[in-house]
């Protein structure tokens, strides 16, 4: 018996085994380092700290890339065993891409876990912020990038708001409730609302 | 008791014991295999993208 978590260099360390769905995402991870940097969201922070809920997809955030570097990076999925719901063409999936629809990834022959591949830019404030301000997680030797933890909490508070987004941040504040800071939720609950105008 | 209250009792104890993770796995990984277990066998036999992108279209994510 241990702590859950521990925080060294700023970056929180959860100490735990690697599940399956570390391993899908981790994979996944390694691809994409290559072409872009990415934000992880959502179910997958809450879960990765303690949670004890299913997920079916794990949402990622990835600012829109060049076609070119897409494509590349399209193929090199489908040559390591991972799908595209949307489709096999990378010219047609990137016209998703380019008009910020998400799109998602599973393994061949497996509908999930599956990424939720979210492309942002500039013009979508919140993410584009949170995506700009990362927090390091780090389980065992998979170490990925999330938002910091008191925006996911009022995102899931304020955006999202349904009742197992309300679960997640009960669990999120009460687990690092020594490590949150309240004037960071000051300055984070502005940028937030802005979602919902 | 609660449902959220569960929550914020189970996160408080896991602050300190680090032991509930392996039934957490346990739980992620038992949905995975079962959800895996049950597309495989609708799919069945057939072009597994395919039917796939047909049952998605049907329950509108594509």
């Amino acid at each position: 018996m241990g702590e859950g978590y521990t925080v060294d260099k700023n970056v929180i360390v959860i100490n735990r085994e690697l599940t399956d769905l570390d391993l899908f995402v981790k994979d996944f991870l390694e691809i994409l380092k290559k072409y872009s940097d990415y934000l992880i969201v959502s179910g997958f922070v809450s879960i990765s700290t303690g949670r004890t809920r299913g997920t079916e997809d794990v949402d990622i955030l990835v600012p829109v890339m060049e076609k070119e570097k897409f494509a590349q990076f399209f193929a090199e999925l489908q040559e390591t065993g991972f799908w595209c719901y949307q489709g096999d063409n990378s010219d047609s999936i990137y016209g998703y891409v380019k008009d910020l629809i998400s799109i998602r990834f599973a393994r061949i022959n497996e509908m999930y876990p599956n990424m939720e591949f979210i492309p942002i830019d500039a013009s979508k404030k919140a993410k584009y912020f949170e995506f700009t301000h990362p927090q390091k997680m780090k389980v065992q030797d998979f170490e990925f990038k999330i938002p910091p933890i008191e925006f996911e909490i009022l995102y899931k508070e304020i955006v999202l708001a349904g009742e197992k987004d309300i679960k997640d941040a009960k669990h999120l504040r009460t687990i690092f409730s020594e490590i949150l800071k309240e004037e960071k939720f000051k300055e984070y609950e502005p940028i937030i609302r802005m979602e919902l105008e | 008791m609660k449902e959220i209250d569960y929550v914020k009792l189970y996160a408080e104890k896991l602050k300190n014991d680090n032991s509930l993770f392996k039934q957490q796995k346990m739980l992620i990984e038992s949905q995975l295999k079962a959800s895996s277990s049950l597309f495989r066998n609708m799919f069945k036999g057939e072009d597994y993208k395919k039917k796939a992108r047909e049952y998605l279209k049907g329950i509108g994510l594509l």
